[in-house]
């Protein structure tokens, strides 16, 4: 397995942080940020996108094959290899919202 | 296995006297209903643990007024080669939706504070919506419910119950360890909201025809950011925590978390502090689950059979715990069972 950068779409695999819900993406375009892949997942997975006063929810995808965060900036074609697999993991605040 | 939506709903606003004031869209998350309908008939072995079919949030018209008047609605979900299964649920779900609308209404001076109103539900056929050309293509290849075989008696006869126990809940069995990891974990942090994931293991007795949970250990959260009266998970917490969930392979899964709730330092911070009477009686005090919490259920531990556990730390008595789960769709609290012993009931 290669890098990306001489293919237009690579196929990922993305689940939540409970790793009960899986999707698989067949066509990621290598041109696109994961920013963007993160912001279209959210709804194709079903993922709240925002917390319980209304903010935006900041998720960060989590590479299993390097056990790091990618940076939303970072292009598909340049961080992601055909099938790696993403977590979305979000900053969220619990507790008493008094 | 996808959420349909033949139908858009809408919220219809009156005055006492009957006057229209107007129709509010339903814009809401269907998620929890589905995902509680899903796994109810799971529970019973009524429905495929995986692969299941798409599931359509339809109408349930008003016995007399008829269509497009509604008293509720239902989650219904297909089964390939088998009559579908549903759950029904009552109009009052939308109630939210109606006090917002009426708030929204006072706003713009068309109600006064204080002013009766009523609302109904209607609901009318979603127009047909043309494929997006472009984005990405999915599909949904989520694992089925991780369950393995056990006996519900078995686990029964070596619990205590705590709380009040619901038919309708899924059993859940939590070792004492958990419970005293998480004592532990507050009382070394007094004042600040700390927490942890919950993980454990899903068992299914199929001639109980129940699906239970086994809560084995708490991973205490790291990487978070607390203070009195928050927690902040962090995407490094959730890392941590798949991290520890690994290493240990045991089998386990993510089953929800906990986190406490410093209720005596809230007290404190108030300009006049209640009275020890007062605290006693605070909703405060116990089985108290925020709008924040369920956030946290509804990113992180979607399914219908996840649970969150509230350490209460109060001044008036010794920490208690409460736990609270998805019932009919909505976060409530509920009762569980404590198993003394550090060993499975399952080995």
């Amino acid at each position: 397995m290669g890098k990306a950068n001489s293919v237009l779409e690579i196929p990922l695999e993305i689940s939540d942080v409970s790793g009960q819900k899986v999707f698989s993406v067949t066509n990621a375009p290598t041109n696109n940020t994961v920013g963007e892949l993160v912001h279209e997942m959210l709804g194709k997975m079903d993922l709240p996108r925002n917390d319980a006063n209304g903010a935006p929810l900041s998720y960060q995808a989590r590479l299993e094959r390097e056990g790091r965060h990618l940076n939303a900036s970072e292009r598909i074609g340049d961080a992601l290899e055909r099938g790696d697999k993403l977590t979305l993991q979000p900053n969220i605040d619990a507790g008493a919202n008094l | 296995m996808a959420l349909m939506f033949p139908f858009r709903f809408a919220v219809a606003m009156f005055r006492d006297d009957g006057a229209s004031l107007g129709t509010v869209p339903v814009n809401r998350d269907w998620e929890p209903e589905y995902e509680w309908t899903r796994f109810y008939y799971q529970r019973k072995g009524e429905l495929a643990l995986e692969g299941n079919g798409n599931a359509s949030v339809l109408p349930l018209w008003e016995y007399t007024l008829g269509e497009p008047y509604c008293r509720g609605y239902r989650v219904q979900i297909a089964q390939p080669g088998h009559r579908p299964v549903a759950v029904d649920f009552p109009k009052t779900n939308f109630r939210n939706i109606a006090s917002m609308a009426a708030s929204q209404l006072v706003a713009q001076n068309e109600l006064r504070e204080g002013d009766s109103y009523s609302y109904m539900v209607v609901a009318h056929p979603a127009p047909q919506e043309e494929p997006r050309p472009g984005g990405l293509t999915v599909a949904n290849t989520s694992p089925g419910v991780p369950v393995q075989d056990a006996s519900l008696e078995t686990f029964m006869n070596r619990a205590q119950p705590s709380g009040v126990i619901d038919a309708d809940d899924m059993p859940v069995f939590v070792r004492r360890q958990v419970l005293d990891e998480a004592a532990a974990l507050t009382h070394a942090h007094e004042g600040t909201e700390v927490g942890g994931i919950l993980i454990g293991k899903l068992w299914r007795d199929a001639s109980a025809g129940e699906i239970f949970a086994e809560i084995t250990a708490q991973i205490p959260a790291e990487y978070t950011l607390g203070t009195n009266v928050k927690l902040t998970f962090t995407s490094q917490t959730w890392a941590a925590a798949d991290a520890a969930l690994r290493l240990r392979n045991r089998g386990e899964v993510s089953l929800g978390y906990h986190h406490a709730h410093p209720v005596k330092f809230w007290c404190k911070g108030k300009e006049k502090e209640c009275t020890p009477e007062k605290q006693k009686s605070c909703y405060l005090a116990k089985d108290f689950f925020s709008a924040d919490g369920e956030a946290v259920m509804r990113a992180a531990f979607p399914r219908a059979y996840s649970i969150a556990i509230v350490a209460n730390d109060t001044a008036v008595t010794d920490l208690t715990f409460s736990m609270f789960g998805n019932r009919k769709g909505i976060t409530q609290p509920r009762g569980f069972y404590v198993l003394e012993e550090n060993t499975s009931a399952a080995n």
